[in-house]
């Protein structure tokens, strides 16, 4: 056959090449001689130099998950638009005390019992119609929704009357006191009341933020555009923000790189050192943290059930080097739930356990134990896999043998809600950042009354319920958190190991940008220095 | 009469002579050699290893180089070299069950399917269906249902293997039965099973032997995928898939990371294709 | 042509009928549930009920089912439960991006395997037929999370030319999504370019090696042309056939090459909606999948027919 074909297929195949290599020029064509690369620096939006912050530009933000319309009033793993396109009653400062937003000024009832807000006047929604009393009043009664699934529903739920003075002020009266009230206002997201069901099916987003959503394309991104009418003047200076999805690590490292996206939060901390070198990006940290990993434990599991086997766990794990080798070194290794932002947080108590291998197995030895065989459900991503390997080998150092049990997160979540966990665990929680007795009312795993753990101590519950309903200043409110954070180290039944560092990245020239305490974005001042 | 037994025992014999010299081509050389390296190197790993492949310490993405690891060290400070053998014995183990459960399975439904018309339907919809499934949303789906572990990987592997063992033997059946010698036979009065397994098998058997060859590289691709996607076996058990899929986090901060299941897995693949290719030469010939 | 298209559709119908049943079966059978993932880590047991009933995951299996079938015959495919927006939209934009991509491997599957199967039937030179040879069996066997990663390596981490992962649709920046599109299309393709380079090797050769061609070639006809004109439309039905089996292939690996890449395609709504167990989207997504496979597998036959008419009087 191949004589028959003698001379010109050399010539042939040489001209199918030439053909075939100018199709994949013209291929590559388009993307190098165009204007434009996908991975070297893109055009800086309006850079120019100015001392003053000046009105215009625009920047993406790289998320690493998508926005869930359903989880709208529930803390999500991306909640950063709620302060763009919405506002909250209050805004903490650095000290957790509330500055006015919507809500001017307030006054609590001597009781504890009621308080007195001022609401903000000349406040519309993005569709023109004016902001009332009848908006917050909504918007407690939303949050008291079960459907809403809201962590602060318990806070919402304790307020039981509503009294109208006018459209601008109202009174909120209290089944009983509390002290995580303003919590709920910096948690609470106020909504239009006529489009509530759009919302939280992603159709419209209409608030009384300073920026309008316009366009939000599952997976892929959200578009926002300044709202023109915003009740603070002059504000906000950017034209635009867009949220761009980049679900992977690598992929939202290098649009950050390149000043493809200007912002993230989604950094994990083992990949920040790839960063940390390039000098038009700026990394810092807020002392809020990014919700804590924990060891949680079955409490009706023997022989974890027995107090001093929880504790020997306690000091058998490695604090510092799931720190170092799985988030980076960018977070806290604490023995206790409390980031620094917290009223609760000592240094003693976050120190309480440390690495301590011989005493571990010491207090198993004194619970009559020599060996232990432990099953440990982690949800299979990797970050989440890495720490629960990390427990296992620091275990097997004391004696405790553990079974892996890699799960996906929706049948983890199913677990830790039916209390169907085996006898450990590991997760993370959040909801330590704000008043401390939001955690123990708010987040599930410290819930007095039910939890995962299945822990129940009449004294726990006691100071919990004491703790939540007391001022949250004073000699008294120290004691009972030192109480609550005490209970918790000796009872041992949520270990936990490290706080998740809350790290912002951004590109040199954006300015003024801040979170929230609930990692709500505030663009309100950002602007683009030159 | 002499002449026909003469002439019966190579008849019978044929099938093996082939793969002979299939296997001392230089592609099936190549190929053996590369398998050979891959199994020497998965079967000697307590030997080759000085730590173990869970074993973490403080030293945390250690380059290759670094005393006592020669290959570095992952995030934990795991020993990568022993990740990467233990990880390549732990590929052999699954992939050596798996596959042969599923030609045997998918060999059983086609001789099943032989025998019936109306089994030949049922067999031929059910493969059609499992065919139909992107299967690595199978996989997550079983994983979810049996729980972590190697018996998912091992399930997922034997069912993506099932339809196409089972749609070659039957081709096979049905091209064999259609010759002339199996016509033959039956006019001779030779019994149905006989001939099956007499004279339509040996025949039909050619493309399963090459066949087997192309599914280990497919259940070594499985293995990878399941990983990648976090439905692989039980951390902190290493596997091919699981350590690149550990190391694709760090595939900026410290590629070297990726390189050892990288150049293993892509050795074991050629290996066992270039076997394949081998085989399938010689006896198309 | 009927007939045979009449032949074919009753077991293509009952397979797309098992398969929602098994769909909607094995869906359930997977442990977690929606409710679960939307009431949070935080939620009551009263929250989770609230949001099951919200949900109707109530009501019996086989009220569910019914109803799931009879919104999908009025092409009603409802809100989607966890991840947001109507399910329908959703499957829209995943299909955009998973075509995009699939597309992208296809040209890539057209011009590498055109030019490995052309150059190495051709080819004189040892070293041209070689390096096809190596290349299609590398191609070939590699499973793309390798190649994935060593083009990424290549040239994102070394190079640093191209982005790692991510997408920005074709349509509304084309210079940049090409670039995005490049890696993971090409990931996409290799495996199916060497098939179909390789079956196009064979039937060129064979092709080459009829008698009438050598008859042409012995009346002088150029080679060129004896290629082009006899020796490639006669090796093209069964690489048409083959490009149609490979569709399906490149759609069900798009589920991996988008977890790799970033891609935000069906693959990823797939394993999103799967982890949350986004029971609508999931459903939806696995049948029209299915139902993609048995219209390519159709459509293969149904071309195959036209290309080669002995298969119609069959």
């Amino acid at each position: 056959m191949t004589e028959l074909y003698p001379t010109t297929p050399t010539a042939l195949s040489r001209r199918t090449t030439l053909r075939a290599a100018g199709g994949g020029t013209l291929l590559l064509g388009l993307g190098l001689a165009g204007c434009r690369s996908a991975v070297s620096e893109a055009e800086a939006p309006g850079a120019e130099a100015t001392a003053k912050p000046r009105r215009g530009g625009t920047f993406t933000v790289a998320v690493n998950s998508d926005f869930t319309p359903s989880l709208l009033f529930a803390q999500s793993g991306q909640s950063l638009q709620q302060r763009l396109v919405y506002n909250t009653l209050v805004r903490y400062d650095d000290r957790l005390e509330p500055q006015p937003e919507l809500a001017t000024s307030w006054e609590y009832a001597k009781d504890g019992r009621s308080i007195t807000l001022k609401l903000r006047t000349g406040v519309t929604y993005h569709d023109g119609r004016p902001f009332t009393a009848d908006d917050v009043i909504f918007a407690v009664k939303n949050l008291q929704n079960p459907l809403r699934a809201a962590q602060l529903r318990s806070t919402a739920a304790a307020i039981t009357g509503f009294e109208k003075r006018g459209d601008h002020e109202l009174v909120l009266k209290l089944a009983h006191p509390v002290n995580n009230l303003f919590d709920l206002f910096e948690f609470m997201i106020i909504t239009d009341r006529n489009s509530v069901e759009d919302a939280v099916a992603g159709r419209k987003l209409n608030g009384t933020g300073p920026f309008k959503l316009t366009k939000w394309s599952p997976g892929t991104g959200l578009s926002f555009t300044r709202n023109e009418k915003y009740w603070q003047p002059d504000r906000p200076y950017l034209d635009a923000v867009e949220f761009r999805v980049i679900a992977q690590a690598d992929a939202l490292l290098s649009s950050l790189r390149t000043g493809q996206t200007q912002l993230s939060y989604g950094v994990p901390g083992r990949n920040l050192a790839t960063l940390a070198a390039d000098p038009e990006l700026v990394i810092s940290e807020y002392s809020t943290g990014g919700g804590a990993h924990y060891l949680g434990v079955n409490t009706t599991v023997a022989p974890l059930n027995d107090k001093t086997v929880r504790q020997a766990l306690a000091w058998g794990i490695d604090r510092e080097r799931i720190l170092k080798q799985v988030l980076g070194g960018y977070g806290l290794a604490s023995a206790t739930p409390w980031p620094k932002s917290s009223p609760a947080f000592s240094e003693a108590a976050r120190t309480h356990y440390t690495h301590d291998p011989g005493k571990a197995r010491e207090l198993l030895k004194s619970a009559g134990h020599t060996g232990l065989d432990l099953p440990l459900l982690h949800i299979n991503l990797p970050g989440d896999t890495a720490v629960a390997e990390a427990v296992q080998y620091d275990l097997k150092q004391i004696g405790v043998r553990v079974t892996l049990e890699p799960t996906d997160p929706a049948t983890a979540q199913k677990n830790l809600i039916s209390q169907s966990m085996p006898g450990l665990w590991t997760m993370s929680h959040g909801f330590a950042q704000v008043q401390p007795s939001t955690l123990a009312v708010s987040a599930y795993p410290f819930n007095e009354a039910k939890n995962t753990s299945r822990f129940r101590s009449a004294a726990y519950t006691k100071v919990v319920r004491e703790a939540w309903t007391t001022p949250g200043t004073g000699a008294r409110a120290n004691a009972l958190r030192q109480q609550i954070t005490d209970t918790l180290l000796d009872e041992a039944f949520i270990i936990d190991l490290v706080i998740r560092g809350s790290v912002q990245v951004a590109a040199k020239k954006l300015r003024g940008v801040t979170l929230n305490k609930f990692s709500y974005l505030n663009l309100d001042d950002a602007h683009l220095a030159g | 009469m002499t002449a026909l037994t003469k002439a019966a025992p190579p008849l019978a014999r044929r099938p093996r002579h082939p793969y002979r010299a299939a296997l001392a081509t230089g592609r099936g050389r190549t190929g053996l050699a590369l398998v050979g390296l891959v199994v020497l190197a998965g079967l000697l790993a307590p030997l080759l290893s000085g730590h173990g492949p869970t074993d973490q310490s403080a030293l945390t993405l250690a380059g290759p180089g670094t005393p006592g690891h020669p290959l570095g060290t992952d995030d934990l400070g795991r020993d990568l070299l022993s990740r990467l053998l233990h990880g390549i014995r732990a590929d052999l183990g699954i992939i050596a069950v798996a596959v042969p459960l599923g030609a045997l399975l998918g060999c059983l439904s086609a001789l099943a399917a032989a025998a019936h018309p109306i089994a030949d339907t049922v067999v031929q919809r059910a493969f059609d269906l499992i065919l139909a499934f992107p299967g690595l949303i199978l996989a997550l789906a079983i994983t979810a249902i049996l729980g972590p572990g190697r018996l998912p990987v091992i399930a997922v592997i034997t069912l993506a293997e099932i339809p196409v063992f089972g749609r070659l033997l039957r081709t096979g059946i049905l091209v064999q039965r259609g010759r002339e010698y199996v016509t033959a036979a039956r006019v001779g009065g030779i019994s149905g099973g006989r001939i099956l397994t007499r004279h339509i098998l040996p025949n039909a058997a050619d493309p399963l032997v090459v066949q087997i060859a192309v599914s280990l590289t497919v259940a070594v691709f499985i293995e990878g995928a399941m990983s990648f996607l976090g439905v692989g076996v039980r951390p902190p058990e290493p596997t091919l898939g699981a350590v690149l899929s550990q190391a694709m986090p760090y595939l900026a901060q410290a590629p070297h990371f990726a390189v050892g299941p990288l150049v293993t897995v892509t050795a074991l693949v050629l290996g066992l294709s270039l076997v394949a290719e081998a085989l399938n030469r010689e006896i198309r010939r | 042509m009927r007939g045979y298209l009449l032949r074919r559709l009753p077991s293509a119908l009952l397979v797309l009928l098992v398969a929602s049943f098994a769909v909607f079966a094995v869906l359930r059978l997977v442990p977690g549930d929606p409710a679960a993932v939307l009431a949070g880590p935080d939620a009551s047991a009263e929250t989770e009920a609230a949001i099951r009933a919200r949900l109707g995951l109530d009501e019996p299996l086989p009220a569910q089912y019914l109803r799931w079938l009879g919104d999908l015959l009025t092409g009603d495919l409802g809100p989607s439960y966890a991840i947001g927006g109507q399910t329908a939209d959703l499957i829209g934009d995943g299909l955009g991006a998973t075509v995009e991509l699939t597309l992208g491997a296809l040209l890539f599957v057209v011009v590498l395997g055109g030019a490995f199967g052309i150059l190495g039937a051709t080819s004189r030179n040892r070293w041209v037929s070689t390096a096809v040879r190596v290349l299609t069996t590398g191609a070939l066997s590699v499973p793309p999370f390798v190649t994935g990663v060593l083009l990424v390596l290549l040239f994102s981490v070394l190079l640093g030319v191209l982005p790692p992962g991510g997408r920005v649709p074709l349509l509304t920046a084309p210079d940049l999504g090409v670039q995005y599109l490049l890696l993971p299309a090409l990931c996409l393709a290799l495996p199916s370019a060497a098939v179909l380079g390789r079956y196009l090797k064979d039937g060129i050769e064979r092709a080459l090696g009829e008698d009438y061609v050598r008859t042409a070639t012995a009346a002088g006809i150029a080679p060129r042309r004896l290629l082009w004109r006899h020796a490639l439309p006669n090796a093209l039905p069964p690489v048409v056939t083959l490009l149609g089996m490979q569709t399906g292939n490149l759609l069900g690996g798009a589920v991996l090459v988008e977890a790799i890449f970033a891609w935000p395609g069906l693959g990823q709504l797939a394993e999103q909606a799967l982890v949350r167990r986004d029971y609508p989207v999931v459903q939806d997504l696995l049948l029209l999948l299915v139902t993609v496979f048995v219209l390519v597998q159709l459509l293969t036959d149904l071309v195959h027919a036209w290309l080669d008419p002995r298969i119609r009087w069959e």
